[in-house]
Formats: structure tokens, C-alpha cells, sequence
């Protein structure tokens, strides 16, 4: 368990398979959300995931991929790609400066 | 990663063939654009196209126009596939010596005269000149990246002695005599190694056509679609394999398999009606994405969650490819995004309301089947269904604590 504080995430990156699709869908939403709190929100493969970022979301089903391209980065694993709990509570963390266990 | 081989285990082993597909999809992917101009300009211009069909006669500006389509395909594709594939392994250098590469194994048919494999039984002849040749998607596959990863052994090689001021001589003509001696090597050894398993996986799927049993890839297409490897199946295997087909037929079967997404929208629509009643609200704005969209992914949580639907969309994808071979059905080029809109726009004009039918087939037979299999949502209640989320997600995390701690990701 890693304890991450909203307020030091300056760029966050969604990471599906390709780089193309769900990532870019989902990036896009949060960017919106997080446009007011001077985060920088990009897309990217799986596997060639920025090692400059601060906190990476993706597919559970694509977590340890992630983990083993970037060993130091918190990952957030979620499930739904709308509206699912984790990434909301991220965004929250985020959004109030507050901590978030992940 | 480095230093410790894990135990293949499930996900291990799921992971080599993600990352493995992920690879091959990687070369084709950046490129979609130029298969789409593909397909579009076919869809348009070719004899039997839209353009000659609304205007009810062989204009002449269509035929002018569909000289583009043979070029694109058999040349332009394959040389961007071994480009992207060249790069990926060593940059902008690496993308120049794999094409290099790749135009010896592009011509070996011509230039050794090698006879096609005849299917059903019609004549075959060697290529008479590049005009001719199938698309070398394979061969890009290997060339490009293997002649990149020459080159930096080299670079990584004579990394420091090179007397200043000799260091663009010795690195273009490193590059220069790399990628020649590869194309050489791909006219000679790679491009009919390459030729030949083309011919025979082509005979394959010929024969899997023609004995009815096409069908049957859906048990291994959809549940691999759900566990992410959606894109390694499509692009890695299916779009070269209806690229080929397609050059030579006008259309292809291959196209359709992955990307139809009949059975996405059956698996939500079971979901919205039958699923666990905590999730249904997040369900309308799913299909809409998956549907018109074409984002896959997005149904693949709500099947994760329900691993028993994977059978609905088996027996739905199955239909779909049923019901396509039944009436001998193809796409021009590859649908990606596998929306509903991109398989509109590369369907043949004579086929696409049989095309719209299949999809809508491969949705309902999904959506029944998945309806059964959630009981009609009679055993669902709102307390049992946050309890199925919480517990999917602890056990995601309990997943990742075993990850952590195994020394697989160290």
C-alpha cells in the first residue's frame, strides 16, 4: 500500500493497449475535470508509458504491464471505463489536495 | 524484469502475449489511416463501387481514380508496416533500413518467380511485375524491426571509436549498407520464407471457408478480446490476413471477425436489462461509445465481471461469422475503430445491408443467450450487486499486492 497526495500530481496518464482508443476517451474526460487544478493529462500505450508521470490509471487487466514499464509510478488499476469508483476517487483527491491510498 | 524469469503463470503468460501482440499491432496501428484511404477509395472508385453505381455506368474518372488501389495496398502498407516497426526498435534510422530491407522480400516473388499456391482449383502464374505482387505484411513484420535491431548492435558496437568528424560517414554508410545487405537478404531468404507461410495460412483460411468452419475462431477470438488482447488479434493476425485476401478478392472475411461489434452491443444490452442493478446506469453511455464509437474496451469489464457472459459472445460472434460466410460477405479494408459507422463506410455497396443484418444478428443471438445466462436479472438484488463490485475490486487489489510481492516484478 502506497499513500499518494492529490496535491503533488502535476501529470497524470491513462494507458490502455494501443494508446489510441479507451485511453484517449478516458484521458479526455479528465482533463476536463482536472483542467482548473493545473494537471497535465496525456494518453499513452501500455508500453511506452512517460516515465516523467506521476500517477498512471488504466485497465486492471493491464496493471502489471504497466507496473513493469514504470516500477516507481503509482498505479491506479480501475474497472469500468465510465463512471468507475476508483478513478472518481482519484479525481476527488486530486481536486481537494487530499491523500489517496492505492 | 531484467535479471528474474517469472514462473509462467496465468496472467504471466497472458502478459508475453499481450505485450508480443501488442508489438506486431504496434506496426500497424500508427498506420490505420493509410488502410482507411485504402478502403475508402475502393468502397468509392472500384469497378462495382458507389460512384459508378449512383452514376449507373462505368465512369471514366473512377477507373482513373481506383489505379490508386493495387499501389496503396501492395506497396504503400507494407513499406509504412516495416517503417513503424524499423522505428519502434531504433528510431527514425531503424524505420529507413527496415523499409530498405523490406523491398528485397516485396519483390522476391517477381524476381524468383514464385508460383502461388492455386485455391479452388484456378490457374496461378508468377508475378509478372511488382504490379502484381500480394502485400508483404509479414515480411514487414520481421524485416522491419529486425534490420533496425542490426543496425543498433552496430551503432552500440562502435559507439566511441570513431575518430571525430567521421561520424556521419561511418553512420550513414553503416545504415546504407546494412539495410542493402537486408534487402538483399530479404530477396533471397526472408521474402520466400515469408512467401510461402502467407500461401499456406492462406490455403488455411481458404479451407476453413470453405469446410464451414470458420465459425469455430469466435471460441478463441471473443474470449481473448476480453482479456485486452483485442488489438494483438486483430492487427497482429486478422488484418494482415485480409489484407492479403482482400488484394487479391476485393474483399475479405478477415476484417470482420474482431472488430464486428454485434456482440459488444448484445453483452450491454443483457447488462442494462439483466445486470447487477448497481452498474446498469453506467450501461446507455457504454454502448453509445462501443456501438457508434468503436471503443471495445469498454465492454470487456462488464463480461471480467461476469465471466460466464463470454459465452453469449461467443455463440453471437459465431453467428455473425456464420451468417457472414453463409453468403460468402467481406469488408474492403480493415473497420477500425470496430464501429458501426467505420464498417458502413468499407462494406461493398452490394453487400451492405446483408453486412448491417449480420451485425444486428450477432447482437440479438448475444443479447438472448446473455439474458438467460443472468437469469433474466431475477437473481440480482441492488445489496448483491455492490457486493459483486467491491469484491471484483478487492480482488483486483489483492492481485496487485501479489504482484508486488512476487518477485515476478522486480
Amino acid at each position: 500500500m502506497a499513500t499518494i497526495d492529490g496535491s503533488s500530481i502535476k501529470k497524470l496518464i491513462v494507458a490502455c493497449d494501443a494508446g489510441m482508443g479507451s485511453s484517449v476517451m478516458l484521458a479526455s474526460t479528465l482533463k476536463k475535470q482536472l483542467a482548473k487544478n493545473g494537471v497535465t493529462v496525456e494518453h499513452s500505450p501500455v508500453a511506452h508509458i512517460p516515465s516523467d508521470a506521476d500517477v498512471v490509471v488504466t485497465q486492471s487487466n493491464l496493471a502489471n504491464r504497466a507496473r513493469s514499464v514504470v516500477p516507481d509510478i503509482p498505479v491506479i488499476p480501475f474497472q469500468l471505463f465510465l463512471g468507475d469508483p476508483k478513478v472518481a476517487a482519484l479525481v476527488k483527491a486530486i481536486q481537494n489536495g487530499t491523500t489517496l491510498e492505492v | 524484469m531484467t535479471d528474474y524469469t517469472p514462473a509462467v503463470t496465468g496472467t504471466g503468460a497472458r502478459a508475453v502475449v499481450q505485450r508480443f501482440g501488442a508489438f506486431l499491432a504496434g506496426m500497424v496501428m500508427p498506420n490505420l489511416g493509410a488502410f482507411i484511404a485504402f478502403g475508402l477509395i475502393t468502397t468509392l472508385f472500384i469497378p462495382d463501387g458507389w460512384v459508378n453505381r449512383i452514376a449507373g455506368t462505368q465512369t471514366e474518372v473512377s477507373t482513373q481514380i481506383s489505379s490508386i488501389v493495387g499501389p496503396l495496398i501492395v506497396i504503400l502498407i507494407p513499406i509504412l508496416i516495416a517503417f513503424t516497426g524499423g522505428s519502434r526498435v531504433y528510431g527514425h534510422r531503424g524505420g529507413a533500413v527496415g523499409a530498405v530491407a523490406l523491398i528485397g522480400a516485396m519483390l522476391a516473388p517477381v524476381a524468383l518467380q514464385l508460383t502461388p499456391i492455386s485455391l479452388n482449383g484456378e490457374e496461378t502464374a508468377p508475378p509478372a511485375s511488382i504490379a502484381d505482387i500480394g502485400p508483404t505484411i509479414l515480411a514487414a513484420f520481421v524485416l522491419g524491426p529486425l534490420t533496425a535491431w542490426l543496425l543498433k548492435l552496430w551503432d552500440n558496437a562502435i559507439a566511441g571509436k570513431v575518430k571525430g568528424g567521421f561520424e556521419m560517414l561511418v553512420d550513414n554508410f553503416a545504415a546504407g549498407i546494412i539495410g542493402g545487405a537486408m534487402a538483399v537478404v530479404g530477396l533471397y531468404v526472408v521474402g520466400p520464407i515469408t512467401f510461402w507461410i502467407t500461401q499456406g495460412l492462406g490455403a488455411l483460411a481458404n479451407g476453413l471457408v470453405n469446410t464451414g468452419l470458420l465459425p469455430l475462431v469466435s471460441i478463441v477470438v471473443e474470449p481473448a478480446k476480453v482479456l485486452f488482447l483485442n488489438n494483438a488479434i486483430n492487427h497482429g493476425v486478422f488484418t494482415p490476413l485480409g489484407v492479403e485476401q482482400a488484394a487479391g478478392a476485393g474483399q475479405s472475411i478477415f476484417f470482420m471477425i474482431e472488430s464486428n461489434p454485434g456482440p459488444g452491443l448484445g453483452i450491454l444490452t443483457a447488462m442494462l436489462l439483466f445486470g447487477p442493478r448497481a452498474i446498469r446506469p453506467t450501461v446507455p453511455a457504454a454502448m453509445v461509445v462501443h456501438f457508434l464509437g468503436g471503443i471495445h474496451e469498454i465492454y470487456f469489464p462488464y463480461v471480467l465481471m461476469k465471466p460466464i457472459l463470454v459465452i453469449a459472445a461467443i455463440v453471437g460472434g459465431a453467428s455473425g461469422v456464420l451468417w457472414e460466410s453463409i453468403f460468402g460477405l467481406g469488408l474492403v479494408g480493415p473497420a477500425s475503430p470496430g464501429s458501426i459507422i467505420a464498417w458502413a463506410f468499407v462494406s461493398p455497396p452490394d453487400q451492405i445491408v446483408l453486412i448491417m443484418l449480420g451485425v444486428i444478428i450477432s447482437a440479438g443471438i448475444t443479447f438472448i443467450v446473455g439474458a438467460l445466462l443472468l437469469g433474466f436479472g431475477r437473481k440480482e438484488s441492488a445489496v448483491d450487486a455492490e457486493l459483486d463490485l467491491e469484491a471484483a475490486q478487492e480482488k483486483s487489489s489483492a492481485n496487485k499486492k501479489a504482484s508486488k510481492a512476487a518477485p515476478a516484478s522486480a
